[in-house]
């Protein structure tokens, strides 16, 4: 039964990122829902679940995108894998460390994917645009998505 | 913590190894496979949201609608709440403005000159008793003048002024205990004293013995008497009694003309009547003392 939430909870991700993409992107930007899935489940999640959240969660923004499938399938399992590491050492359930967390993980994230770009597509690079913008954007978005996650994972067991 | 730990390093690395793979064959027959089943996860947002886009695309604006709707609905409700407010006042005042034509066209066919005033305080105390009209002597109101009620398109007898202030007047009803009046009753005319009981009944008194008096009689203001003017309808008989073994008349119950408890306006008739005369009648609180004494005179 768990499993079943934890797809229709994916799914939900990606399709209300897509929603808001569609309906509310503010000058061409949007917090990006899916970084803040991916984060949000990796902070919960146990290690194995974490990275194969994040690999599925970056299957879908690969699909969404014209890039090579796979980039951010990778770039997400390595963050959560990151994250993993990462909450062992600090307390990754307070607000301000998932901000902060947000912040250099979009930075970090971006500038992995655009490595990944560079060896299998050749120089892709992002807008400036999007990333400045963005990862203050996903900052504010993903304590939102994390309370969210929590409140689900302690109502539903699952995560 | 260490089963944990290798856990979570074989889970980077094959999925690590399953996004190289995908990376580095992307035309790949297992690249294809993996991108149709990859494929699933959009049909909610792009083939049920594109099918039903016009639903999910509208929240926003559908919201903001609402928002404003909502607004609107409670104005609304507010206004409505105002127009019934306004209609029950408007319909108190239509009918008031019904009754206030019946009474005016039926005070153009009296005989007696007078001015209307509106009944502004009852008291509970006394409510067969006296009232307050919203006119006095600055109006050319005196006291001792007669005050009529309407019902029925007819004017009745409802008391007289008691106490004349310059902004204000007391009517002494007639059916106060201490009220009394001189009355005719139809059809012959015969003269008899009408005294109020404190009730919503009247009585009718010092009436003959021999005398026809049947219920249903009616009853006006007698010439003779000083401070009514003749012909004012006082009630109709509803009771006759019989004679006591001691007296030598007969009395009646009377239903008033008016009935004092629904009157809402009343017509002052301008009775100008001499100085003593009005002096000579209103030193008592009606006309029993005058006709007492004449009845006693007349029974010697």
């Amino acid at each position: 039964m768990t499993f079943i939430f934890e797809v229709l909870l994916y799914l939900a991700s990606g399709s209300f990122y897509w929603w808001w993409t569609q309906n509310l992107a503010f000058f061409g930007l949007a917090p990006n829902f899916i970084f803040a899935a991916a984060l949000s489940a990796a902070i919960l999640a146990g290690p194995v679940k974490a990275v194969a959240w994040g690999f599925f969660l970056g299957l879908y923004a690969d699909m969404l995108g014209v890039s090579v499938l796979g980039g951010y399938a990778l770039t997400y399992s390595v963050m959560a894998y990151a994250v993993y590491v990462v909450k062992r050492h600090f307390d990754m359930d307070s607000f301000f460390s998932q901000l902060v967390a947000a912040l250099s993980l979009s930075w970090l994230s971006m500038l992995f994917y655009q490595c990944l770009g560079l060896v299998f597509l050749g120089l892709r690079p992002a807008g400036i645009k999007i990333f400045l913008a963005e990862p203050f954007l996903n900052a504010l978005a993903v304590p939102v998505v994390f309370q969210v996650f929590y409140r689900l994972k302690r109502r539903l067991d699952i995560l | 913590m260490s089963r944990e730990k290798d856990a979570a390093n074989y889970a980077i690395v094959f999925f690590a190894v399953l996004s190289v793979l995908l990376l580095l064959f992307p035309a790949s027959k297992a690249a294809h496979t993996a991108r149709i089943a990859a494929s699933y996860s959009l049909y909610p947002s792009l083939h049920l949201g594109a099918r039903y886009g016009y639903f999910v695309r509208n929240v926003p604006s559908n919201f903001l609608a609402l928002l404003e709707t909502d607004q609107e609905n409670r104005a609304l409700k507010n206004k409505v709440k105002e127009q019934e407010v306004k209609l029950l006042s408007a319909s108190a005042l239509v009918s008031e403005n019904e009754r206030l034509a019946k009474e005016m066209r039926l005070s153009r066919t009296l005989p007696w000159a007078g001015s209307w005033a509106r009944v502004v305080s009852k008291t509970p105390a006394d409510w067969y008793g006296s009232f307050f009209i919203n006119k006095g002597t600055d109006d050319g109101i005196a006291v001792n003048d007669t005050v009529l009620g309407m019902e029925d398109d007819r004017a009745g007898l409802a008391g007289r002024v008691f106490e004349a202030y310059p902004k204000f007047s007391k009517v002494l009803l007639i059916t106060n205990s201490a009220a009394s009046a001189v009355c005719a009753i139809a059809p012959a005319g015969l003269e008899a004293l009408v005294e109020g009981k404190g009730s919503w009944l009247l009585k009718v008194n010092y009436v003959p013995e021999e005398s026809a008096l049947t219920e249903g009689a009616e009853i006006t203001t007698a010439p003779g008497g000083l401070l009514f003017p003749a012909g004012v309808p006082v009630g109709r008989v509803a009771k006759v009694y019989s004679r006591e073994s001691f007296m030598n008349f007969i009395t009646a119950d009377v239903t008033p003309a008016v009935n004092v408890n629904t009157l809402k306006e009343v017509f002052v008739v301008k009775r100008n009547l001499p100085q003593e005369a009005a002096a000579a009648a209103g030193a008592g609180w009606g006309e029993a003392a005058q006709y007492g004494e004449q009845a006693a005179a007349n029974r010697r």
